[in-house]
């Protein structure tokens, strides 16, 4: 749907990491570099999440707020 | 007992405190999670139906997520604290809600948009608004708008994860690697690699210790030549904040706040007799 303010299990504010987290995937894209779980690495790292309940937030989200908004 | 501020930074704190039992450690941590007063949205009230703009354009109040989850996204947005506001339940105005411990919010957005808690006003006090303004809240699709007004107060990480202020709060014993230069010749790399490390150093040993996190420390445990020391009187902490208070400031009420509950727990167990 769309993703959570907050970590389940910790409760860092991880809503706001995960906009700059996708600039920078789709900034790798358009680069055309393929995407490996270093560079995701160094991202997360980049955006201060330093445990793993933070970054499996980030990484195992799916956006689906754009499809549900015209049956609103 | 001795504290000493290792890292700082506006979000995040790693400090020592020496001469303490495991016991109040715990204690502290426990305090730095469940009991720091913090502002968060409490109540929040939704406009429904039409929902016009200057110029007669009508817009559509049904948005795609529930209320429900709209109060709840706006709630666990983390806002700029005064610790000097009162808890309703002991304000002067006895629960009815004044500035002195309630503070008031509204968000106007038209679409198609992104609400972000940029978008959250403060009404009462500007100076206590959301200190993360990026994190979104609902998508507002073509036609659809947000009328929302919203009310803040102080509450304690026990009652709801919304006012918890700190996250990962951790402390573990102050450890030292003492280190045979001859069993284990590996140590140039990591007292080059982690030199604000190094404790102590002779001809033949050096001594290590893992206040301050490297990762070529994974080497030295299960190594030959290492000796490992924990000290369990002195306790090495770390925790993060989101924004809505500075780590000091939370750091000086943990322990006011630890000894004002023991003190309590004291006069109620012998203040009587």
């Amino acid at each position: 749907m769309i993703i959570p303010v907050r970590c389940f299990s910790c409760g860092r504010v991880i809503a706001s990491d995960y906009e700059k987290y996708k600039e920078r995937i789709n900034e790798l894209k358009s680069k055309g570099e393929a995407i490996e779980a270093a560079s995701i690495e160094s991202i997360l790292d980049d955006l201060g999440l330093e445990r793993y309940c933070c970054r499996r937030m980030i990484i195992s989200h799916t956006d689906l707020i754009d499809e549900i908004i015209p049956f609103s | 007992m001795n504290l000493k501020v290792l890292e700082y930074s506006p979000r995040f704190i790693r400090f020592s405190v020496s001469g303490i039992t495991p016991a109040i450690a715990n204690s502290v941590r426990r305090t730095l999670i469940s009991d720091i007063p913090k502002l968060a949205i409490d109540k929040v009230v939704i406009h429904h139906g039409q929902i016009r703009d200057k110029e007669g354009n009508v817009y559509d109040s049904s948005l795609a997520l529930f209320d429900e989850m709209i109060a709840l996204r706006l709630s666990l947005v983390p806002i700029v604290t005064d610790m000097k506001m009162n808890f309703r339940e002991q304000c002067t105005c006895e629960g009815k809600g004044c500035p002195l411990c309630t503070v008031s919010y509204s968000v106007n957005k038209l679409g198609p948009a992104l609400v972000t808690s940029g978008d959250i006003q403060a009404v009462s006090n500007p100076d206590l608004k959301p200190s993360d303004p990026d994190i979104p809240i609902v998508k507002l699709g073509p036609k659809q708008a947000m009328l929302v007004s919203a009310e803040a107060v102080l509450g304690r990480g026990k009652q709801h994860a919304k006012w918890q202020a700190t996250s990962g709060v951790a402390y573990k014993y102050h450890r030292e690697f003492e280190v045979d230069k001859q069993a284990f010749p590996d140590w140039t790399s990591i007292k080059e690699k982690c030199h604000n490390s190094v404790l102590k150093e002779t001809s033949k040993t050096i001594t290590f210790t893992d206040d301050f996190p490297c990762r070529l420390f994974n080497r030295l445990f299960e190594s030959d030549g290492v000796k490992i020391t924990e000290d369990d009187t002195n306790f090495v902490f770390k925790f993060e904040t989101d924004g809505s208070l500075d780590p000091l400031e939370i750091l000086d009420f943990t322990f006011k706040r630890l000894s004002q509950r023991l003190n309590l727990l004291h006069e109620s167990l012998v203040g009587n007799d």
